[in-house]
């Protein structure tokens, strides 16, 4: 009869599938197995399954540490196989698979792929990095408040390049560690897409800002931008670098999202006094070259403006 | 030598005689001075001391603003408490005051009438010898002979400027002049026998005030107090002509009162400098003291020009900005006098002007003085690409009314050349 059995470690990893054709199969230390597994926990003739009366049935040949089903502590001795069963052996485990076992519908390419593929092309590639790397030198030679020069502005780029290209590394080594494929330079050419995509949203935030007044409330949902493609790029580090569930993938970019910011919110606000004499405004300025609103007129902002002592001594008498 | 000799002694004779004087005046009016003390009720000890004498023959005691205002602001944590020249003790009532010109009324009890100060009718003369008295860092009563020097003039709210030391321990204390009668009462110092007197009138008119309409509440009291003074002040200041002076390639607004006095600074003699920086500062160089924590009545205003040499806009720009971030409050106050701030913000172009800006204010409430406000304000142009103006100001302690027509007036009057 056929069976599949599966060597998997604890986290239910694949490590190596084999297939027999035969009714009987040995598992255990020794060269003599058919399935030799080098745990020095496990008996040099550890387990056997045999076809018995239409059914696989599974016979400890007295091991020293025993064979369990799944992770309990349910003897395996003498249990009759069903489809996807677990058992531990020492600390390895084997799972068993019957040929009709089911398997998950196919997964449909995300629309995502054409993206990612479009990204991973070298030329992209490389002009990602070096846009990145540009801007970085340039929101430096911005900060200075002395001239830079142009060995400093390259430096600066390359530094900042090389520190953020730690992150799709990091993911790149997780999940080669998880013994997924690595896909370095798909990770490194969606991570600094969305990088340059997170300087543009800086940029546009600033545009509105600028050229917003504060009775346009909605500028404030503008934060919300960079939270979004925050989301995407952990998303589609997932996607290119684990096998998941969409649901699953959902919730660990969610999660790690929400880790992010609302961490440096949190500790934002564990770290604001419970009353400031500081005004808090909104002080963005840009270049000529930004201003798309008309300005206002002096009469408008008077009358703007007295809104606010309505506002203020409201508050003044609410306390105490 | 004769001439010496003889100026000599007769320099002698008019020392020994403005000391005797002073002798005199100070025992005849030892009786009517007081050190007024604050005591802190938990610990039952005094929190600060200042000087006070009599004004009338029932016990009526007049002192400074400064020195009861802990128990004006707080009178649960506080009591008053006077100590007379033969070092007997008697608790105060507070009557009324004024904030503006740093005057309190305090009464104690007295079982007959008593010798009192009477207040001068007539100014001294400039250079005339008047005498300040008052029990400085708790040494005991001491008369300090000095010179009336007039009145300042680059000061809104009248004093007087006394040429003699004034020292902690002698604010509310009375100058007197050779008659014995009040022409000032001690408030502040500047160091270096440079004195401030609240000119005799203020008392009059608070005295008179008290015995024809005793205040009900003193807090309603300071707050209509300043918001008369505030509105006084920002009228002046709006009534006249605003003149244009340049700054750079732009031209800024100066108010030409005397009270209003400017400074100005530039990095004109640092070659390696990145853009060119001139800045021009105005300020009423005087506020009025609520208490320990809370200031108010300022006002200040600042031009900053900015050129760039040889910069790219957008890195003109960023520097630029980092100027108007951190504008912060123009007088001290804390969380049990004020609101948060709370601010607007939008690009501003006069009709008539010439300048585009992005302007904000910002205002902060008063919470014991209702319709009264801190006011921020900044503007920062952003029409040229090489050039930058930022014009700011705040005034503490002004009614909206106030506020907005000041600052319509200054947006208005802000332009490029």
């Amino acid at each position: 009869m056929e069976i599949i059995i599966e060597e998997i470690n604890r986290g239910e990893k694949l490590l190596s599938r084999h297939r027999f054709l035969t009714d009987n199969v040995t598992i255990g230390r020794g060269y003599s197995n058919d399935i030799i597994l080098a745990d020095p926990h496990v008996c040099p003739e550890h387990l056997s399954l045999s076809f018995v009366d239409d059914h696989w049935l599974v016979t400890d040949q007295s091991s020293i540490n025993g064979s369990f089903l799944a992770n309990g502590k349910q003897n395996a001795d003498q249990h009759r196989v069903r489809s996807g069963d677990t058992i531990r052996v020492g600390k390895s485990y084997i799972r068993l698979v019957l040929p009709d076992h089911p398997v998950e519908d196919t997964m449909p390419f995300s629309p995502f792929e054409s993206i990612i593929t479009l990204m991973r092309n070298p030329l992209v590639l490389g002009f990602n990095i070096l846009l990145f790397a540009a801007v970085a030198g340039m929101m430096f030679y911005l900060n200075q408040p002395k001239e830079v020069n142009f060995n400093q502005f390259v430096v600066r780029g390359v530094s900042v390049t090389l520190m953020f290209s730690l992150w799709p590394i990091l993911i790149s080594l997780v999940s080669h560690f998880n013994k997924h494929e690595a896909r370095i330079f798909t990770q490194l050419a969606i991570s600094f897409a969305m990088f340059n995509l997170m300087w543009v949203s800086d940029v546009f935030e600033s545009v509105v800002a600028f050229n917003m007044s504060s009775n346009w409330s909605v500028a404030s949902l503008i934060t919300l931008l960079p939270i979004a493609l925050a989301f995407i790029l952990i998303w589609l580090n997932c996607y290119i670098g684990f096998h998941m569930s969409a649901r699953r993938r959902n919730i660990i970019a969610f999660s790690i999202t929400a880790l992010l910011f609302g961490g440096s919110y949190m500790l934002e606000l564990s770290k604001k006094p419970e009353f400031t004499t500081r005004p808090g405004y909104d002080a963005t300025i840009m270049t000529p070259t930004f201003k798309f609103s008309s300005s206002s007129s002096v009469d408008t902002f008077i009358s703007d403006s007295s809104k606010l002592f309505t506002k203020v001594e409201k508050v003044a008498q609410e306390k105490d | 030598m004769k001439v010496v000799i003889t100026l000599t002694l007769l320099l002698v004779s008019f020392i020994s005689q403005s000391t005797e004087q002073a002798e005199q005046i100070f025992h005849q009016l030892a009786p009517s001075l007081y050190q007024i003390r604050l005591i802190d009720k938990a610990s039952e000890e005094k929190s600060s001391i200042g000087s006070g004498f009599q004004i009338t023959d029932d016990g009526l005691i007049a002192t400074n603003y400064h020195v009861i205002s802990g128990f004006a602001q707080h009178p649960t944590k506080y009591r008053l408490e006077y100590l007379d020249n033969n070092g007997n003790k008697g608790a105060l009532e507070l009557k009324s005051v004024d904030v503006i010109n740093d005057l309190a009324l305090v009464q104690r009890t007295v079982t007959e009438k008593m010798p009192y100060f009477k207040i001068t009718e007539k100014e001294p003369l400039k250079g005339e010898e008047i005498y300040s008295l008052g029990n400085p860092h708790d040494l005991g009563m001491i008369v300090v002979p000095g010179t009336y020097n007039g009145l300042k003039i680059e000061s809104f709210h009248d004093r007087i400027h006394f040429t003699g030391s004034i020292n902690p321990g002698m604010s509310g204390g009375p100058v007197v002049n050779s008659l014995a009668q009040v022409v000032g009462i001690n408030v502040a110092t500047s160091g270096n026998q440079i004195g401030f007197l609240v000119p005799h009138d203020k008392l009059f008119t608070l005295f008179n005030h008290y015995l024809k309409n005793p205040p009900k509440n003193i807090d309603t009291q300071i707050s209509e107090q300043l918001i008369g003074s505030q509105k006084k002040l920002i009228s002046a200041m709006l009534s006249i002509p605003w003149q244009q002076k340049a700054l750079g390639n732009a031209m800024i607004p100066i108010i030409d009162v005397p009270y209003i006095r400017c400074w100005g600074e530039s990095n004109a003699d640092k070659a390696d400098a990145i853009a060119l920086l001139a800045v021009a500062n105005c300020a009423l160089e005087e506020n009025t003291y609520i208490n320990g924590g809370f200031f108010t009545g300022s006002v200040d205003m600042e031009f900053k020009y900015m050129k760039s040499k040889k910069l790219s806009d957008l890195k003109f720009y960023h520097i630029y900005q980092q100027h108007i971030l951190r504008a912060g409050p123009g007088n001290k106050a804390g969380k049990d006098d004020v609101t948060e701030y709370q601010c607007h913000h939008d690009l501003v172009k006069p009709d008539a002007g010439n300048m585009d800006d992005k302007a904000i204010l910002c205002t902060r409430a008063y919470k014991k003085f209702p319709k009264l406000f801190d006011v921020l304000f900044i503007a920062a142009s952003i029409d040229k690409g090489d050039q930058s103006l930022i014009s700011h100001f705040t005034l503490s302690g002004v009614t909206q009314e106030s506020a907005l027509a000041f600052t319509q007036k200054f947006l208005e009057s802000v332009s490029w050349k």
